[in-house]
């Protein structure tokens, strides 16, 4: 009991993270109509900068510069690299994405080493709460419901402001929405920044849990790929949902018959795109992109 | 013919311009090998507008099952034909297994799809120690023989002696290297027969457009599987010469840094042409065998080819220089065709 509890809570954590990542892939889906592949370089980036700045200034810093850092780098990367890869096939989409990923990459490896960095130790990340017949970590409780906050903001900015209306509204029909006068240039770029900012903070948080290596932004981002496409391309609950799912059926596996845990997220995906390729929660209409 | 005679000439001089820069043996073979599996990649992607992100299924279960074949049903009498037919087969079984499923679907689902199934079985390849010897993968498998008519031939046999001054000298190369480039020979012509067949132009038609083929009366998804089982059968011939050529073969070989390879090869080299992926291949390896042995950001170096030629060449090397060629020859005649009705006085 006390075990599946924690594998519950583990998973938790572990879906949010996923929850986290796929829904910027997915609301840079909805706007640009891009399959960023780099994505997962945004994690990566963000955990390395919170790293430097966490060693040097502690963990709020750490949390603050990682967002900025990536979002900026995002802008540069929407401004110089990748715009006129918008309007193009999928094909080339994923091809330069993969190209970028595989830079920042090894740039990374370049500069901090191929090795796992390790955390510093600091105050509190050691902490433990009480949770009836067991213990947990309380940073890891303290990151699911900063992740539960940060995602709400998010939903409230899809929901509530201009920008997420052309948003919500370019996933219908972007022609209509250029024709009724919505700025979606600029919403893409502040979508782009937005989805990265988030990968970048939840890579900053999720480094005192997680070990941080060169490769594991594209580690992230095959598991987020395939939250994206259980919950639905384009669908923000439908992250929400996949998210929260596959970490729970990663995590529970990983309890039951560990060998199978990394075999069956990929099953999951199989099922659901033969069963319901537009995913749990998607709209058939993108499924022939 | 003309195509047949330039690429054996090609594919004989190949190794000496090895020797004649510096002298790696055996990668001349292995890039032979490889571009095998390039080529039934950029078959996919080419003819079928597929982008496969789980091609290292297929590779890996060529390598794998070619080895599995000589260390279980044969070790006492390793038979080289078998176990790369046997290698070819399971890859091609493999490939109409995972393509019935992912053939009804397009773009990044597509590929996602093939990249599940590649993890998947990355996956249980690392996990079934008992067959796989899970990450140290499969060495010191017995030496297969190739039995042709009365002769039984070793591959690893030297060539004779001749020195041939600075290309080195004949027997640097391996029988190997002979038996794999006319497989690739064999491949090459066997592609361009089969691009230029009724189901090549087929294939054709329905990528360009699948609603009016079907409406035609072609089975658009029927053809996409053949496709589809057409290029993981090439790229499983692949990986089971190299494991046989490598003596080894590991997960790496099944990994999504493999499948990707694929992609990095046949882009650079220009997709949708004969030699792209031959080029690309053989450029790629060439550059990651000697930069990756002098410095360590190889992979960056090779990151950043990608993206350059995806930039400013998105038709790839060969592309690139067979549509200039092209566009050159339409402008002679252009020229031409103008100073004949000059000359005659006819209307211009």
């Amino acid at each position: 009991m006390v075990a599946l509890t924690q594998a519950l809570l583990n998973g938790l954590v572990l879906g949010l993270i996923y929850v986290a990542i796929a829904v910027g892939l997915t609301i840079v889906f909805g706007t640009l109509r891009l399959v960023n592949f780099a994505h997962g370089a945004f994690y990566a980036i963000g955990a390395y900068i919170g790293l430097v700045v966490a060693q040097n200034w502690g963990l709020g810093p750490a949390l603050l510069a990682a967002p900025i850092g990536v979002a900026l780098f995002a802008v540069l990367l929407d401004r110089v690299l990748l715009r006129p890869f918008y309007g193009k096939d999928v094909t080339s989409q994923i091809l330069v994405t993969f190209g970028i990923a595989l830079i920042v990459e090894e740039t990374l490896r370049l500069i901090f080493g191929a090795t796992t960095q390790q955390y510093p130790a600091l105050a509190g990340l050691a902490t433990s709460v009480s949770l009836g017949p067991f213990v947990y970590p309380a940073y890891r409780l303290l990151f699911a419901a900063g992740v539960i906050v940060m995602l709400v903001l998010v939903w409230l900015f899809m929901e509530k402001t201009d920008y997420g209306l052309i948003v919500r509204a370019g996933v219908r029909d972007r022609t209509m929405v250029q024709l009724l006068g919505g700025n979606i240039r600029q919403a893409s770029t502040i979508v782009f920044a937005l989805g990265a900012a988030i990968a970048g903070l939840v890579g900053a948080a999720a480094s005192p849990i997680y070990s941080i290596a060169p490769g594991t932004g594209f580690a992230f981002l095959v598991p987020s790929f395939v939250v994206v496409v259980v919950g639905g391309l384009g669908s923000f609950w439908g992250a929400v949902l996949g998210g929260l799912l596959i970490g729970e059926l990663q995590s529970l596996t990983t309890l039951a018959f560990a060998p199978a845990a990394n075999v069956i997220i990929y099953l999951c995906m199989a099922l659901v795109l033969l069963l319901r390729p537009q995913g749990l929660l998607g709209e058939s209409e993108v499924i022939r992109q | 013919m003309r195509v047949a005679l330039l690429t054996l000439i090609g594919l004989a001089l190949f190794p000496f311009f090895f020797h004649a820069i510096d002298g790696y043996a055996g990668l001349a073979t292995q890039i032979v090998i490889v571009s095998i599996a390039s080529i039934g990649f950029n078959f996919l992607l080419g003819y079928t507008g597929l982008l496969s992100y789980g091609h290292a299924m297929f590779y890996g279960s060529g390598g794998y099952v070619a080895a599995l074949m000589l260390i279980r049903v044969m070790p006492q009498h390793p038979n080289l034909w078998l176990a790369v037919i046997g290698g070819t087969l399971a890859a091609t079984a493999l490939a109409l297994l995972v393509g019935a499923l992912a053939v009804r679907l397009y773009g990044i689902y597509f590929a996602l799809l093939t990249l599940a199934f590649a993890q998947m079985i990355f996956f249980v390849v690392e996990q079934s120690q008992d067959w796989t010897n899970g990450d140290d993968g499969l060495q010191n498998f017995p030496t297969a023989l190739l039995p042709v008519g009365p002769y039984t031939i070793d591959l690893g046999t030297p060539l004779p002696a001749l020195a041939l001054g600075p290309f080195g000298n004949l027997s640097d190369i391996k029988l190997w290297y002979v038996f794999a480039a006319v497989a690739l020979l064999g491949v090459i012509l066997g592609m361009r027969a089969l691009t230029r067949s009724q189901f090549g132009e087929v294939l054709t038609a329905i990528r360009e457009n699948e609603e009016r083929s079907s409406l035609i009366g072609f089975n658009a998804a029927a053809y996409r599987l053949a496709a589809f089982a057409i290029s993981g059968a090439l790229t499983g011939l692949s990986g089971a010469l190299r494991a046989l050529y490598d003596g080894t073969v590991a997960v790496d070989a099944v990994g999504i840094d493999r499948s990707g390879s694929f992609v990095i090869y046949t882009i650079v080299g220009g997709v949708q042409t004969l030699f792209g992926p031959v080029i690309g291949t053989g450029l790629i390896m060439y550059l990651e065998a000697v930069l990756s042995a002098q410095i360590s950001y190889w992979r960056l170096i090779e990151g950043v080819i990608f993206v350059a030629v995806i930039i400013f060449l998105p038709a790839g090397i060969v592309g690139t220089l067979t549509r200039k060629a092209a566009e050159r020859a339409r402008q002679r005649r252009a020229l031409l065709a103008e100073s004949l009705r000059a000359r005659t006085g006819g209307p211009t």
